[in-house]
């Protein structure tokens, strides 16, 4: 500020950590280099190691130890205001309160939230059980309820969009590969055309969209006025209807077809052998049972590469959600949702072991990815060597 | 060593010690304290708020505050540097995130005002309603420095066009109710309500009250809490007398009462409503409350110290100061000897006019009752009670009686 001498004094002490983790990293560089060298290691390999050091000590102090900590608290009652967190008597508290389910009969004139009661056991607070669904078995009525039921809902709404998004995005990219790979004049420029998608923040991405869905000024709602004039019918709210909720983002998710998917499948759609295409040319094959049993299978690595990325990061959406606000009640992403308990409700124990809770259906999913893989991913030089065998 | 190894650890050195050159000139002639100060200012109100700072430091002797302005993800931001103990020694929060006094990252500053006999160090020159956001958990945990009372604008040419008399102080709510309705035709509609103002304040106008003083129930299914929620429910989105939600979700909120499409609107005395151009508004109270009074819902926010602050007392000092400056630079002060339209209007010229209307407000507004888990208190209100009642989902009665179970488990158990 109008070089105050305040503001510096401000800032110098900041400028004394930096100075000191430099030398700090240097000192440390050079004692590892002398330790290794001390234990017989040649002067390259220590040289190396020294030089990767200050990689480690980042990944250590900002990703390592996050996670560790991360699981620690999701054990504990734990705010960012505190100091440090309680202890929980009954260690598993958050995992029960984000999974406990109960099922009781609803009589008439009974309230749901009258009947459901609370949590039982050692809880550090009230956690009451709130109505997630209403049905009727064998004459009888009954409500389900969840202690968090908009958590339920947020990984029911996520696996939802995972599950088509995916998909529907690699054949939308798949598409455009395949038009991108065709020998046209310009394709130099529409390669990089359809690349500038995957170069724009994210949240100006989101915003776009935000305004482009938006019920009544919005530009897709403009282009369907005669459509809805010629039904009758009212402007669809995109994003506040909760029927439309996951289109819409599922919509705005196809966004992402246009970048690195479809440079990772043009790149692999490059790399297929002219000569397959030649010979099955040469044996009467059409164009349909080339790109059946040729480029199918030669571009299922790259297939496979995209379906677990895009896996996750389906599953990890947060920034769409973060600039486009909808109902909690129509469920929120997972990671927003976790975002939220931390942040704006203090729950940062609980926070965590949703987080985790995430982590674990993350990795089943992907490990589910990878099992299935021997069935429908080609490697060439695999079988190759099995062929050779 | 490698050349390379030796290469990479002397350009560590080299870029750790760059800085130090000009650093160890300035802090030596560095003599006083520093205090750092935030808040969530844009860039124009940043610019008044540094030029309050730069009067403040140039009679200042023993600190010197320096001014970090916060515009994006203010909360966010503030306690991520509270958790990682790097915040700045003074912040503004609204009345919601008050709630952190309960937290103990505020610093209670109690024994400070005891021997402070200036004005803005006088709890009892501050509005009761008001001083409540700070007075809590055993302590006082800052200096409010504003408290917008919410008032009813109203478009003259509508009222005069309908030939119909301009709203005052008298109005009781059915009187109110009937006028949005007489007011409502093709042109535009009597009044506008879309969750806010907030219902708090139709609920205590009734006699009710959304958190009991004790802080231990939240008696929204009382018939007084009841009677202010239908009251509310009853003209929200409603044709016949207010914009239904798809004709505000198309032209906005306040922009139909710019635009000369809502003959009432009910605003922060500090909005600019009434300085719209071609547009003639009038300002009133709100209707009359059960009591004869006019209660209406205040908008306000206080200055707090970190309660790690490294010197508490300079911080106590920069705070007084820094209220006092915001009291005269902000409308309306939240303080009694203040409320005159002398010191209205030198804090705001261009509300010279509706003055008087705004100071006839003053008295009766009150604020939020803060509890420590006030923003899931607030979530549950909206989601449980509010947005379901608003869109007709079942009767305020059925509403209330379920929110009220959910309201209390988040309520602090003594």
């Amino acid at each position: 500020m109008k070089g105050d001498p305040g503001a510096f004094a401000t800032y110098y002490p900041t400028l004394l950590r930096y100075v000191g983790v430099a030398v700090g990293l240097a000192i440390l560089m050079y004692g590892v280099y002398r330790l290794l060298r001390a234990l017989g290691a040649k002067q390259e390999s220590a040289t190396g190691f020294s030089l990767i050091l200050p990689w480690i000590v980042g990944f250590v102090i900002f990703t390592a130890f996050p996670i560790g900590l991360s699981f620690y608290l999701s054990f504990t009652e734990y705010n960012i205001l505190w100091d440090s967190p309680k202890a929980l008597e009954d260690k598993l508290f958050n995992y029960k309160r984000a999974l406990s389910i109960k099922v009781v009969e609803l009589h008439e004139g009974e309230r749901p939230i009258q009947v459901l009661g609370t949590m039982s056991g050692n809880t550090p607070e009230t956690v009451r059980y709130r109505e997630l669904a209403q049905f009727t078995f064998r004459g009888k009525h009954y409500v389900l309820g969840a202690t968090d039921g908009y958590f339920l809902k947020g990984v029911w709404l996520t696996l939802r969009y995972a599950v088509i998004s995916v998909p529907l995005g690699m054949l939308g990219a798949l598409g455009v590969a395949l038009l991108l790979n065709q020998n046209i004049k310009g394709v130099g420029f529409w390669r990089t055309l359809y690349y500038v998608p995957a170069v724009l923040p994210a949240a100006a991405v989101a915003l776009l969209w935000f305004w482009i869905f938006a019920p009544n000024r919005g530009l897709i709602n403009w282009f369907l006025k005669p459509l809805y004039a010629l039904l009758g019918v009212e402007p669809l709210g995109w994003f506040t209807d909760a029927s439309l909720v996951l289109p819409s983002f599922i919509i705005m998710g196809m966004w992402g077809i246009f970048g690195a998917n479809t440079v990772i499948l043009l790149a692999g759609l490059k790399n297929i052998p002219k000569e397959l295409y030649e010979a099955a040319a040469i044996d009467g094959a059409g164009n349909w049972v080339k790109f059946r049993r040729i480029t199918i299978p030669m571009l299922s690595p790259a297939l496979f590469y995209n379906l677990v990325t895009n896996t996750i990061a389906a599953l990890t959406v947060f920034t769409q959600q973060a600039f486009i606000p909808t109902n909690r009640e129509d469920g929120w992403f997972v990671n927003w949702f976790i975002y939220n308990e931390a942040f704006n409700y203090g729950h940062m124990g609980y926070a965590s072991a949703l987080g985790w809770m995430l982590a674990v259906l993350v990795i089943l999913l992907t490990l589910l990815i990878f099992r299935s893989s021997s069935a429908w991913v080609f490697y060439e030089g695999a079988r190759r060597q099995e062929g050779g065998a | 060593m490698t050349k390379y190894l030796r290469s990479a650890v002397l350009l560590l050195l080299v870029a750790a010690l760059l800085p130090l050159v000009p650093a160890g000139t300035k802090a030596l002639a560095q003599d006083k304290v520093t205090l750092r100060v935030t808040n969530w200012a844009g860039v124009d109100e940043a610019a008044e708020f540094q030029a309050i700072v730069d009067e403040i430091n140039a009679t200042a002797t023993d600190f010197e505050l320096v001014y970090e302005p916060k515009p994006d993800d203010y909360y966010v931001q503030l306690q991520t540097q509270l958790a990682g103990g790097t915040a700045p020694d003074l912040f503004w929060l609204d009345q919601n995130h008050m709630a952190w006094a309960y937290q103990d990252v505020l610093l209670d500053i109690n024994s400070y005002l005891e021997a402070d006999d200036r004005g803005a160090a006088d709890p009892a020159d501050y509005y009761p309603g008001v001083w409540q956001i700070v007075a809590l958990n055993n302590g006082i945990y800052g200096l409010p420095w504003i408290a917008q009372p919410v008032v009813l604008y109203y478009n003259k040419d509508i009222f005069d066009e309908m030939g119909m008399d301009y709203p005052t102080a008298e109005w009781t709510w059915d009187q109110f109710q009937q006028a949005a309705i007489d007011l409502t035709n093709e042109e535009h509609y009597g009044f506008i309500l879309n969750s806010w103002p907030p219902i708090h304040m139709f609920i205590w106008s009734m006699g009710g009250e959304v958190v009991s003083e004790d802080l231990q129930t939240s008696p929204i299914d009382t018939p007084e809490a009841i009677a202010g929620a239908q009251l509310y429910a009853d003209m929200i989105y409603n044709p016949e007398c207010c914009a239904p939600e798809e004709v505000i979700a198309e032209e906005g909120n306040a922009e139909m009462f710019k635009a000369g499409r809502v003959a009432m609107f009910m605003g922060g005395a500090a909005d600019d409503l009434d300085r719209v151009e071609g547009l003639n508004v009038g300002v009133s109270p709100v209707p009359q409350d059960v009591n004869g009074g006019n209660t209406t819902f205040a908008w306000t926010a206080a200055t707090v110290i970190n309660a790690d602050t490294e010197n508490p007392d300079l911080a106590y000092e920069a705070l007084v100061q820094l209220t006092e400056a915001i009291q005269n630079w902000k409308i309306v002060s939240p303080r009694i000897s203040q409320t005159t339209i002398e010191h209205l209007v030198a804090s705001e010229p261009r509300k010279e006019a509706n003055a008087e209307a705004i100071l006839a407000a003053v008295p009766d507004m009150r604020a939020l009752r803060i509890i420590p888990r006030q923003d899931e208190w607030d979530t549950i209100f909206w989601e449980d009670f509010q947005d379901p009642l608003f869109h007709g989902e079942d009767s305020v009665e059925n509403l209330a009686a379920d929110a009220r179970i959910l309201l209390e488990d988040v309520l602090p158990i003594e």
